[in-house]
């Protein structure tokens, strides 16, 4: 198990005054007293929006960044004194197209790849053979990686992450720009790595759905501490984001059916500022229906309905004032 | 030893995949190098020969030139590598993701230098060694010393070419190493003008660069060195150099990784 404990990193940035003048040094706090655990065999979550401090926790955890303080340790080995012991055992796979030599093909990437971790021979090329096949790249094995498209060059990284085959693997938002299909793909290709092969996974995402499809505990993040954890079940009641039903009507300003509709749902229909034709119903599917069936009995044409997922900022912003009224 | 063997080997490899892909690349191998090395030539064959410093004809001239261009693009290229391998591999992550496996760090240095001497200098070796040739310097009796000398220039510039990569992870912004050695290490090595024409500011400053003791060893054992050289001195010489840069490059891969730990900069480009 990878556990660390009051992990704090600390940037200092030195601000320019000129050519001439001195700098200015400025301490940026990017993570502030994390403690979480990685056990094997599980999916650990680490979710936040931008600039919460997912990627500088992910780099301190695996060992590419040391932390400024706190203790960091794998199955009881100091991996912060003992980081390339502990860089055999663990790999990271990060969004996005970089980290991989995109003139070399895919088989040549992994060639240089695991000859760096001290693979060579039939025992290499057996475990390429078999991670190609993983990710679906066999028949695009000799082709350069330049002419990957987005979603194959993820898969090439997932593949270069397992080339060690690691007991810890770090994700750093590994579906970020991917389509709905592709991304499911490595969902379901993440959860057999630590379910079927026992690794402790670590994955950072903004995606709620994601982490809650895939994450047995979950951190959250913000501005570089850890403002709740606790299993998926434990989170979901904190969670707490409703859908939202948009409705675009033609209904003019004056019309009586805004009163009805306010007398009759006052906590749940909110008319947008911007648009006042449109409005939008919070709560559930019973209340959208009633809210349908009356604009049905006005004969109210609807010109458009849709469903508005809550997004992570809302989430955490609800978490955040939540846990603020608690303390008051 | 295995391992290392394996990461060196894995750089080689790695290079060539990366750089060779048009007849192009072995074009501008050989092109640039013989127009430098022609233009010299020519600079000096109006110049009456007068057996100064050895060099009694035309023939001499070009034994002159082709060992100290030959010695001199290997060392050259090292410095060319170490700075685009430096902003290459920083833009490409792949820097970052080589430095996250246990592979031994020093033998990364060196095999990134010896992967990059082997492509870039091979093909004008070869046109220097025909010239040597021509000029009757290398003969069939003497064929027995060509193997010596082309193992101490590889083995000379591939710890220059480490410890330049060493430096150059420090910073991103260290395209300035090619300023610094471009035109002192051209001028002041002996590569076209021999060390014994310079003031003694400039003969001391000879001395900073293992170039120097190469091309004057290289040139003793091929019979086409100045009056008065001696072996010795310049092998000494040589020696220190090797040790200091190896003790170099040894401390700054160490630094550089701590450095980079505390400031995440090996991302950055």
């Amino acid at each position: 198990m990878i556990q660390a404990a009051h992990l704090c990193k600390t940037y200092v940035l030195r601000e320019r005054n000129g050519l001439f003048r001195k700098k200015t040094r400025k301490e940026i706090p990017a993570v502030k007293d994390i403690s979480l655990e990685i056990p094997r065999g599980s999916i650990t979550g680490v979710l936040g929006i931008n600039g919460a401090g997912k990627t500088t926790t992910i780099r301190m955890l695996a060992s590419l960044i040391s932390p400024t303080s706190g203790t960091l340790t794998m199955d009881g080995i100091d991996a912060v004194k003992n980081h390339l012991q502990v860089k055999k055992r663990i790999n990271v796979i990060t969004g996005g197209e970089r980290n991989l030599y995109w003139r070399l093909t895919a088989r040549e990437n992994l060639r240089y790849f695991g000859n760096l971790y001290g693979f060579s021979g039939k025992e290499l090329e057996q475990r390429i053979d078999r991670l190609l096949r993983t990710v679906g790249l066999t028949e695009a094995q000799n082709i350069p990686v330049e002419r990957y498209s987005k979603g194959m060059k993820q898969r090439l990284q997932i593949a270069r992450g397992l080339i060690n085959d690691p007991e810890y693997l770090f994700l750093d938002e590994p579906t970020l720009g991917l389509d709905i299909l592709i991304a499911r793909e490595i969902r379901e290709l993440i959860r057999q790595l630590a379910k079927e092969q026992n690794k402790g996974v670590l994955l950072t995402t903004h995606y709620i759905r994601e982490a809650e499809e895939l994450c047995d505990s979950i951190y959250l993040l913000e501005k570089g501490e850890i403002i709740a954890q606790g299993t998926k079940e434990e989170l979901a009641e904190l969670f707490q984001y409703k859908p939202r039903l948009a409705v675009q009507t033609d209904l003019p300003a004056d019309s009586p059916v805004w009163e009805a509709l306010r007398q009759r749902f006052p906590d749940h229909v909110q008319v947008s500022p911007d648009q006042p034709s449109a409005f939008q119903v919070e709560g559930n599917a019973q209340v959208w229906s009633q809210v349908l069936n009356l604009l049905l009995e006005h004969q109210v044409p609807v010109e458009k309905l849709n469903i508005q997922e809550a997004n992570l900022e809302e989430v955490l912003t609800g978490i955040l004032r939540r846990s603020r009224e608690g303390k008051a | 030893m295995r391992k290392i063997l394996l990461v060196l080997k894995a750089e080689v490899v790695k290079q060539k995949q990366h750089d060779y892909h048009s007849y192009f690349v072995y074009f501008s191998l050989l092109l640039w190098p013989i127009l430098g090395f022609l233009e010299v030539y020519f600079t000096y064959q109006p110049f009456t020969f007068t057996g100064y410093l050895g060099i009694t004809d035309s023939r001499d001239l070009l034994a002159f030139l082709g060992t100290g261009y030959m010695a001199y693009t290997c060392f050259w290229s090292m410095v060319q590598n170490a700075w685009s391998m430096s902003w290459q591999e920083r833009e490409g992550g792949t820097l970052e993701v080589a430095f996250l496996t246990p592979a031994n760090r020093l033998a990364m240095m060196y095999g990134k230098a010896l992967g990059a001497l082997i492509q870039e200098v091979w093909m004008f070796c070869c046109f220097c060694l025909f010239v040597l040739f021509y000029t009757d310097t290398l003969r069939w009796d003497n064929l027995f010393l060509l193997p010596v000398f082309l193992v101490l220039l590889l083995v000379a510039s591939t710890l220059w070419g480490g410890m330049l990569s060493a430096l150059c992870l420090y910073s991103r912004d260290s395209s300035m190493i090619m300023d610094i050695f471009e035109t002192p290490m051209n001028l002041f090595t002996g590569t076209r003008i021999p060390v014994s024409c310079f003031p003694t500011w400039a003969k001391l400053l000879s001395l900073v660069f293992p170039l120097t003791y190469c091309l004057q060893i290289i040139r003793l054992v091929l019979g086409i060195a100045e009056p008065g050289q001696r072996l010795l001195p310049s092998l000494l010489g040589l020696l220190l150099c090797m040790g200091i840069m190896v003790a170099v490059t040894a401390w700054v891969t160490i630094r550089v990784e701590k450095h980079n730990r505390e400031t995440g900069e090996l991302n950055f480009y």
